[in-house]
């Protein structure tokens, strides 16, 4: 049994969107599973391909707690998939760890499509060494409350990390990515490239954060989130900060969030294009740039054809 | 032939309903190119938005009939079926559409409404390889963003290319000089002048005479305070690009 008070609150800053408490209302006192754990070990110097049969189904009424290990010993290579489903209302607690040894190169895609009376936590920490590389991508279309929390840590020189995603919501999901990339050695690149679509009276929240360390010098940080509104209830909570220590570093911000452009949506009706099809074009658009940051062109093509659906369910 | 007949349009400002077009008439037979220049200001841009349909104009009175057919009862992408085309002043930049998306969802979406069989995959490509060709036009161009770090002069040529895939009636050029340089406004010029044809109309709105050394229009109007003030032949262009529009402010003021 798990207690309630137990639980971070949203007067804790960096829960202050997130209500875990209210969203699990009975949930919490449910008994939880032992811990689900699979493990993902790849030796050093070793390519491990793709890996891509995890899975993790919610069960109705269950509190679980699925773990998932990546450790990528010095030099090794993999790509891995995890996608999580689900039916009714349950709670997955997730914990993720990402551990990539000097020079290894990991893909990491996850597909959240849990049941939409759903919570989903997912605490992810990464720590990578020197010319480690990571890129990771997520995509979040279900749950009722989800929460997307990843601390990175570079610990080397020459790492790059890119963590990107796409959050489309709609009803009264409430989806939340927080992020925290502590740059803690020199000569680093990491990237943070969200977007959001949000319909009906869904909410999103990016917390995103770049913390360069005094010896962090030439750190490249960047981190851009943009969100598209298509219903006036629809909210979004964007909170990007740098916080830099160093000073000889290149980092940037930026975040957007409102409706669908007047001007591209205008021109594209001028050359025939139907209102509808105007704005699925620019939906997609917008959706596909993070995407296509993945490298894995049959991953790349699932996940533009998922949001795609998602895209023609909420315009027609 | 196009019929523009006493055309009034405003905007919203933030002290009301502000009337920037205020009677207009205006025809232009099939096969002819009639020119409208003015000072800034003088409602140039207003006029080519309000015949595209775009939704921040308000028309408050008039017509406007290609072949008899009202534009303004019709949405913009049922007036580009009709056989309107505007070709841009500023070419809009859409990051993530890459051009050849963009023209196949285009010229199926016209060919759709006219009542025409949609172009297969190859059928289109042929059509756009060839188009581009006569343009000038770089298959590198085709992957890229829709605009997306086009020079000027790609922009503008870029929207006289979607002009011959269209295959519209009538087509407005919206300061289409704006941003080339000679070289450029040349190539422009001649794409435009090869589309050119009895059964093809153009409005040519612009600031300079320039551009009318290139494409040479039948006639000439002047637009000041909202209205066509003047009207003449060809002469006309070169005589306002001697004296300027002092004249026709203080006349419309």
């Amino acid at each position: 049994m798990i207690d309630v008070h137990d639980l971070p609150t949203p007067k804790v800053e960096a829960w202050k969107y997130t209500n875990l408490s209210r969203a699990l209302g009975n949930l919490a006192q449910v008994k939880s599973d032992a811990p689900d754990e699979r493990v993902i070990h790849i030796k050093r110097g070793q390519n491990g391909g793709r890996i891509e049969d995890i899975l993790w189904i919610g069960v109705d009424g269950a509190h679980q707690q699925p773990r998932l290990r990546i450790i990528l010993e010095e030099g090794a290579q993999a790509t891995v998939v995890e996608r999580h489903t689900g039916q009714g209302a349950y709670w997955k607690n997730m914990s993720t760890e990402i551990v990539l040894g000097a020079s290894a190169r990991l893909d990491h895609v996850r597909v959240q499509e849990d049941s939409i009376e759903a919570v989903q936590t997912n605490m992810v920490h990464i720590t990578m060494e020197k010319d480690a590389y990571l890129n990771s991508f997520s995509l979040n279309l279900g749950g009722k409350m989800t929460r997307h929390d990843i601390h990175a840590v570079l610990n080397g020189s020459n790492i790059e990390c890119a963590l990107n995603g796409v959050n489309v919501l709609k009803d009264k999901q409430h989806g939340d990515t927080t992020i925290i990339v502590e740059h803690a050695a020199p000569h680093c690149i990491s990237n943070q490239f969200y977007r959001t679509i949000l319909d009906d009276a869904a909410r999103g929240v990016f917390q995103g954060k770049v913390h360069v360390h005094r010896e962090a010098q030439k750190t490249d940080g960047y981190q851009l989130a943009n969100t598209i509104l298509l219903s006036p209830k629809a909210e979004m909570d964007t909170k990007p900060e740098l916080e830099i220590y160093a000073d000889d570093v290149k980092c940037s911000h930026g975040t957007t969030t409102g409706a669908l452009d007047d001007e591209p949506l205008f021109y594209l009706r001028s050359r025939g294009l139907s209102a509808a099809q105007a704005r699925m074009l620019l939906m997609q658009a917008f959706v596909d740039e993070p995407i296509e940051k993945i490298a894995d062109e049959a991953l790349r093509m699932e996940m533009m054809e998922k949001a795609e659906l998602w895209l023609k369910e909420q315009l027609t | 032939m196009i019929d523009i007949k006493d055309l009034h349009a405003s905007i919203e400002t933030d002290q009301g309903a502000k009337e920037i077009i205020k009677g207009l008439s205006l025809s232009i037979p099939d096969g002819e190119v009639h020119a409208i220049m003015g000072p800034n200001g003088a409602g140039k841009s207003t006029l080519s938005y309000v015949l595209a349909g775009r939704d921040d104009y308000n028309v408050t009175s008039g017509q406007v009939l290609l072949d008899g057919l009202d534009l303004l009862d019709m949405e913009p992408e049922e007036r580009a079926a009709a056989g309107l085309f505007l070709a841009f002043q500023y070419p809009v930049e859409i990051p993530g559409v890459n051009m050849s998306t963009f023209l196949k969802t285009s010229i199926n979406a016209i060919r759709k409404q006219r009542g025409q069989e949609e172009l297969d995959a190859l059928g289109m490509l042929k059509l756009i390889k060839r188009k581009c060709k006569a343009l000038g036009i770089s298959e590198d161009m085709m992957k890229r963003g829709v605009n997306v770090g086009f020079s000027g002069g790609e922009k503008k040529r870029n929207e006289v290319l979607q002009m011959a895939m269209l295959e519209p009636k009538f087509c407005v050029l919206d300061e289409t000089d704006s941003g080339l340089d000679i070289d450029a406004l040349k190539v422009v010029a001649d794409g435009v002048n090869a589309l050119r044809s009895p059964d093809r109309s153009f409005l040519v709105i612009t600031h300079y005479q320039r551009l009318l050394d290139y494409i040479k229009p039948d006639v000439v109007h002047v637009l000041a305070g909202g209205k066509i003030v003047k009207t003449g032949g060809p002469e006309l262009a070169l005589e306002l690009e001697e004296k300027g529009y002092a004249e026709f402010l203080e006349s419309a003021a």
